[in-house]
């Protein structure tokens, strides 16, 4: 409420005001961008169905990248797409060199998960979100990379989260997009459901 | 056109709206218990971005014995290789109880090659031998990342963090 407040903060314009405080030189503001993109970093990356550990290296990977890189990153704005193309293309480097298998699959649009993707059941604390979940694992794969890594953007990142993930224009953002449209169908039709 | 049957592209088109946002931020609750970030996760990535990577060339990380990836897997040891495009570093970190650690390296070409070993709260140095190979036998774990000196000209090689 107060005058100052800036017009629209989302996660992206905190990123870019972090990192170009820290291109000014102020060393102490990457620490703080760390800590502000962990949540959507973590979950683009453990979305590409490599374990725990080797996530946790991506991303050491992903931020040093960042530092090495950061004198050619014209628009502060574009960081948190920048940090988001970078996470994911070394996860996929990564697993490559593990598996020897591309872990992605991004044409089969409408192939349901199996049931071995859900979480445990514990970590779903109440039949609401159970049967939620429920309808997310029914998505495609590429519907659930999008929208897990949406989650943790702010509406009017959508779009340019959308599009680091190598999505179409128009995948969400800003408007609903098929993934979201189809979950809202498939919870509408269900008649347990109460929105 | 001949019902009035809301289709899939309809809803798609629609502009998004409260219901979805919340949707949503329900979405990151469930996906954030169900696979949260580590407790240490936050604390380790600023760890390792302390150091001045700027003139200096970032080794990939690779884990070996099977265990890609792994971070405290119940053994004792963990084989890791790093590689850059001047140089290939093997260490291997074995526990000597305590919550201390024993790292041997082999690095190559590695002769003369400055090894330095950052971990939280200081940072530990060597030299390699003939053959490339170096030794820190007694090392406090926790988060460690190195840095290898060629030589006064030579970029030096940073490394991701570990846990050690």
């Amino acid at each position: 409420m107060t005058m100052t407040e800036p017009a629209e903060s989302t996660l992206a314009s905190r990123a870019a005001a972090l990192f170009d405080e820290y291109r000014a030189g102020d060393q102490a503001r990457l620490a703080d961008l760390v800590a502000l993109l962990a949540p959507i970093l973590w979950h683009t990356v453990r979305a590409q169905n490599v374990d725990r550990g080797t996530a946790e290296d991506v991303l050491q990977t992903t931020w040093l990248s960042l530092i090495r890189h950061a004198g050619g990153i014209h628009d502060p704005r574009a960081v948190l797409q920048w940090l988001i193309v970078s996470a994911r293309r070394e996860a996929w480097r990564v697993s490559k060199v593990e598996r020897r298998v591309d872990p992605r699959d991004f044409e089969a649009d409408d192939i349901v998960a199996p049931l071995t993707d859900l979480p445990d059941v514990a970590a779903v604390r109440n039949a609401s979100d159970s049967q939620l979940w429920e309808h997310v694992s029914r998505l495609s794969e590429r519907c659930r990379e999008l929208l897990r890594v949406i989650a943790f953007a702010d509406r009017p990142d959508y779009a340019a989260v959308a599009t680091a993930l190598g999505m179409p224009v128009g995948s969400i953002g800003p408007t609903r997009g098929r993934c979201l449209a189809k979950l809202r169908m498939q919870l509408a039709a269900d008649s347990r459901w109460e929105s | 056109m001949a019902e009035n049957r809301i289709t899939m592209d309809d809803v798609a088109a629609e502009a998004i709206d409260d219901g979805d946002v919340e949707l949503l931020s329900r979405l990151a609750g469930v996906w954030a218990a169900a696979d949260p970030m580590p407790a240490d996760f936050v604390e380790r990535l600023q760890f390792g971005i302390t150091l001045d990577a700027l003139q200096a060339e970032v080794a990939e990380l690779q884990r070996e014995d099977g265990l890609i990836g792994a971070r405290g897997a119940g053994t004792d040891v963990q084989t890791i290789t790093f590689t850059s495009s001047q140089l290939t570093t093997m260490i291997t970190v074995s526990s000597i109880g305590s919550g201390r650690v024993r790292v041997d390296g082999w690095a190559a070409p590695g002769a003369g090659l400055r090894v330095e070993l950052r971990v939280q709260g200081g940072s530990l140095e060597t030299v390699a031998d003939q053959d490339g190979r170096f030794v820190f036998e007694d090392v406090p774990g926790g988060f460690g990342q190195f840095v290898l000196r060629a030589g006064d000209d030579a970029t030096p090689v940073i490394t991701p963090s570990i846990d050690l």
